[in-house]
């Protein structure tokens, strides 16, 4: 219940007006699709389907979350490095309608089938995603994420993620690095091993 | 007759190994200054290109996120989309060079070189690198480099590109690009422009062989090509090269052009090039396999002291090369490998009526492969092995009547070794290199090439670079 009062407390972190595909008109369509094509596909894959484990995968994501990260990105104010990196002058030249029909896109694609990466970890992932671990002080991811971890309008989707980038956002979140106050909070009782296996039981995860 | 004929062959292979010793390049500040985006997005460590560095690239440098001075027709068509910043770029090299073995005394007398040399600047650059307009970019690069002590055009790849949507939703790029040195305009590291050594010494002593495609023609050839690119993996390309000589003048008029028999290596007509490359990805690593070539027919010429006209038979030089790039890009630990081999058949029928070659068909065979290991992009390892082989031509690689260093007791080309560097960068445009070239082989011999008991390891080198791009 605590946790659920913090999420409920927190979750203006994430809330931004809403990306409805009926709201996005044809020209930020046609010019979303023609930079997904031409220079997202570049790290985030055919249709947001990453390979490379260091870049997020975005097919199915929320496109309330997306546009959140956009803006973010624009306004400077996401900090972990690959932010800096890469995505801080990606999303430099994007228009607001623009950056919603990127949103709008990406949600729209086909989630990925998990893929299932050390087994051994997945009782101890699912555990601390579903029921969190009050003596460690970590609570249940699936309060926000929902139990599939398909995420919500106000929180991200997780199903699917790539380890290594979900591991990178959790040690950014610890650090404040990407400066989250729910997420630090969460992140902060996470060791090494149980980040693992939380993010490898997410990776395992289908649409 | 015959001494003519000497004197003209040294003062190509001259022009050659000027050209040979002018080292490669280069990363480019001005692009992150564009993007917005750090130099690991298009870079492992530059100059090597990452995946998106190869879109951007094959793109034509256009993606950019900087402030725009705009026109437009009423019926809202772009007339003018002008970056507000010049996506102009410094580099700087400053080095220092040791030979294992001095060389004899060029001036004449008794005694020898020195064995180190220090270049302060080694080179200067200056590049234009970014959006021209919508659609079109450009990487400009001018130098000054202390051998000539002049500034001279460098490599300049100026390229139209656009991107068409396909059916669920892949993407082929397609462009047109035009450049001065062959391979320039390449995506991958494998290839000669852009292939290791990145930086090297113009201070070191350079073999006497090399293909045409393989830095021979830098700088003194325009081509044109057009190129796509379907779905970021498959890569084809063709195009012809014609030569654009630089600090050449027409005898008659003093002008630019036209080029006539004073000038030596001449391209007869058009000379095709082609490229076909796929590239594949999965997790962490990034697969390149291709194929390049082209066939050059030249005319030699004769320079200014014993003009031969640009007409009758050519010497032609057909290159054909594979080539094979692997990234292995982690958090921490980086990884990649490019080799490449390029074959080439000469049938040199006009060197051979003169009697500038002892055969009317030679070949070469050039192998490189080079393995690069980074720690999180700070502190490198590189190794790589080189070998050239070929057929013995008195003619084209002679030995000489005293101490050559760039002559052949054996008339061979054959030339292999190793070079291993060290890299640190405290910064990612800042790098301090420590490479070392050593040389089993060196034109046809180990022991005693020159015929005077010059070693190859002779002209083994150590080479110390602080290489500042900003």
């Amino acid at each position: 219940m605590r946790y659920l009062l913090l999420a409920v407390l927190t979750g203006t972190v994430f809330s931004v007006s809403s990306v409805h595909a009926a709201n996005v008109d044809l020209e930020s369509r046609i010019a979303a699709e023609r930079i997904a094509v031409g220079t997202c596909a570049a790290c985030h894959g055919w249709k947001g389907r990453s390979i490379a484990p260091k870049f997020p995968v975005l097919a199915g994501q929320r496109a309330n979350y997306l546009l959140s990260q956009l803006r973010a990105f624009k306004a400077q104010t996401r900090g972990d490095p690959d932010a800096l990196g890469y995505m801080w002058g990606m999303a430099a030249p994007l228009d607001a309608s623009t950056m919603a029909a990127l949103a709008d896109y990406y949600s729209r694609q086909t989630a990925l089938a998990g893929v299932r990466e050390d087994p051994a970890l997945l009782a101890r992932g699912a555990q601390i995603y579903q029921q969190g671990d009050s003596a460690e002080g970590i609570p249940p991811c699936a309060a926000c994420h929902g139990m599939g971890a398909a995420g919500t309008d106000m929180y991200p989707r997780l199903a699917g993620q790539h380890i290594e980038y979900l591991m990178k956002q959790l040690r950014s979140f610890q650090t404040n690095l990407r400066d989250v106050a729910i997420m630090h909070g969460v992140a902060q009782g996470l060791n090494e091993h149980d980040m693992r296996a939380v993010a490898a039981y997410l990776q395992g995860l289908g649409p | 007759m015959f001494k003519i004929q000497r004197s003209r062959i040294a003062a190509a292979l001259a022009t050659m190994l000027m050209f040979l010793l002018v080292p490669k390049a280069h990363a480019v500040p001005s692009f992150a200054r564009q993007t917005g985006m750090a130099c690991e997005a298009c870079h492992t460590v530059f100059p090597e290109l990452t995946h998106f560095g190869r879109m951007f690239k094959a793109n034509g440098y256009t993606l950019d996120n900087l402030k725009q001075v705009r026109d437009i027709t009423t019926e809202r068509e772009n007339m003018l989309v002008l970056a507000t910043l010049a996506p102009l770029s410094v580099m700087i090299q400053v080095s220092q060079t040791w030979l294992d073995r001095p060389l004899p005394d060029g001036g004449g007398s008794t005694g020898h070189s020195q064995t180190s040399t220090t270049g302060f600047p080694q080179q200067l650059s200056l590049f234009y690198a970014g959006k021209v307009a919508p659609h079109l970019g450009a990487m400009i690069q001018a130098s000054y480099d202390n051998a000539s002590g002049s500034i001279g055009i460098d490599n300049t790849d100026l390229r139209f590109a656009n991107l068409l949507l396909l059916p669920n939703d892949r993407g082929l790029i397609y462009g047109i690009d035009a450049n001065n040195n062959p391979t320039v305009q390449d995506l991958w590291n494998s290839t000669p422009a852009w292939g290791f050594p990145y930086a090297a010494s113009n201070a070191g002593v350079s073999p006497l062989a090399a293909t045409q495609i393989d830095g021979t023609l830098a700088q003194d050839v325009a081509g044109l090509s057009f190129y796509a690119m379907w779905n970021e993996s498959l890569y084809a390309e063709i195009g012809a090269y014609h030569s654009a000589k630089q600090g050449i003048t027409n005898p008659i008029t003093g002008a630019a052009g036209p080029l006539d028999g004073s000038v030596s290596n001449v391209i007869s007509g058009a000379a095709p090039y082609a490229r076909i490359a796929y590239e594949h990805q999965w997790r962490r690593h990034d697969v390149e396999i291709g194929a390049y070539g082209a066939d050059f027919k030249l005319y030699p010429g004769g320079g200014s002291s014993s003009p031969v006209p640009l007409s009758g038979p050519v010497n032609q030089f057909r290159d054909v090369a594979e080539d094979l790039q692997y990234q292995f890009i982690g958090v921490q630990h980086l990884f990649s490998l490019q080799a490449t081999h390029i074959h080439e058949s000469a049938q040199l029928d006009a060197s051979f009526d003169a009697g500038v070659s002892s055969n009317p068909n030679d070949t070469i065979d050039t192998t490189r492969i080079t393995g690069s290991y980074y720690y999180r992009r700070k502190i490198g390892v590189t190794v790589s092995h080189f070998s050239t082989t070929g057929s013995a031509d008195s003619g084209l690689y002679p030995s000489g009547p005293q101490p050559g260093v760039i002559t052949s007791a054996d008339s061979s080309p054959d030339t292999r070794g190793w070079i291993a560097e060290f890299n640190f960068l405290p910064w990612l445009n800042t790098k301090f290199s420590l490479q070392y070239s050593l040389y089993d082989r060196f034109n046809g011999g180990g022991t005693d090439y020159d015929g005077f008991g010059r070693k190859a390891s002779s002209n083994d080198t150590t080479y110390l670079l602080v290489w500042l791009t900003f």
